[in-house]
C-alpha cells in the first residue's frame, strides 16, 4: 500500500527549498532516520536544481515532483518537458578531480540506492530515485 | 532560502575569514560567488570558510567553491574549509573535496 503525492513547481531557483522542506517531511513520515532524511533532501534538491538549470532561461516552466511513500521505501520523480540535456555528454566527476558542474547527478547517485536518469534534447528531463528504508 | 556570509580579512593572519551560515543552494549560491570573488580581488590570499553554522549546501555551493579555488589555486592561494557539520562533510567526502579543501 503507498500514498502519492504531485507537486508543480515553478521553475525558478526560490521554489528548490520548498520542495526540499516538504520531501524531507514525507520522508520523516515514511520512518527513515535523521541521515536518510538528509540524503533525501539533497537528491531531490540536486534533481530539481539539475532540472532548473537545464530549462530554458526565458521560461518558468514548472516542473513535477511526484513522491511515492512505501512500507520500505519512498520512490521520487522529477521532471519536466523543458529543453533536456544530451545524457551521453555526461561525464561523471573523475575520482580525485574537483569540477563545478556535473556534480549533482554525481551526488544523487552516491545518496540514493537506485537511481534512474532520462534526458533528451527538445523532450525534457525525467529524474527517478527510489531510497529503501532498510538500506542504512 | 536564508543564507548569510559574514567576515572580513584578517591582517595578522593576511587571509580572508568567513562565517557561511543558513542554507546554499540553486536560489543564493551566486551570493557566495560575488563575496568570494570581490574579496579577492581585493586583496588576494587565502580564504578559510567557516562552516560551523551552515546547516545545508548542495553541489552548487559546492560548485562556487570549486570555482573560486581553481581561479586562486593559480596564485598559490586555498580555500580552506573549517567545521563542517556531519550532512555537509558527508557531501564534501562524497565529493572527495575534504581532501583538498579541509586539511591544513
Amino acid at each position: 500500500m503507498s500514498d502519492t503525492l504531485k507537486l508543480m513547481v515553478p521553475g525558478k531557483p526560490e521554489y528548490v527549498g520548498t520542495v526540499r522542506l516538504a520531501v524531507s517531511s514525507l520522508a520523516n513520515k515514511v520512518g527513515f532516520d535523521i541521515e536518510a532524511i538528509e540524503d533525501i533532501k539533497v537528491a531531490v534538491s540536486e534533481a530539481c536544481s539539475n532540472i532548473v538549470c537545464h530549462s530554458d532561461m526565458d521560461s518558468d516552466r514548472p516542473y513535477r515532483v511526484v513522491c511515492e511513500m512505501c512500507d520500505d521505501r519512498i520512490e521520487i520523480v522529477v521532471e519536466d518537458e523543458g529543453i533536456g540535456f544530451d545524457t551521453d555528454r555526461y561525464e561523471e566527476p573523475a575520482p580525485g578531480q574537483m569540477q563545478e558542474r556535473g556534480l549533482g547527478v554525481f551526488i544523487i547517485r552516491a545518496l540514493m540506492d537506485e537511481v534512474n536518469v532520462l534526458s533528451e534534447v527538445g523532450s525534457g528531463t525525467r529524474i527517478k530515485m527510489v531510497k529503501y528504508i532498510a538500506s542504512g | 532560502m536564508s543564507f548569510a556570509i559574514n567576515g572580513g580579512f584578517h591582517e595578522a593572519d593576511h587571509l580572508w575569514q568567513f562565517g557561511l551560515s543558513g542554507e546554499i543552494d540553486i536560489s543564493n549560491a551566486s551570493q557566495l560567488k560575488t563575496r568570494l570573488e570581490s574579496a579577492y580581488s581585493e586583496t588576494p590570499a587565502d580564504i578559510v570558510l567557516d562552516l560551523g553554522n551552515l546547516n545545508y549546501i548542495d553541489s552548487t555551493g559546492l560548485g562556487v567553491i570549486i570555482g573560486v579555488y581553481g581561479g586562486i589555486k593559480e596564485n598559490g592561494h586555498r580555500i580552506i574549509l573549517r567545521e563542517p557539520k556531519e550532512n555537509v562533510k558527508k557531501l564534501l567526502r562524497i565529493t572527495s573535496l575534504d581532501k583538498v579543501l579541509c586539511g591544513e
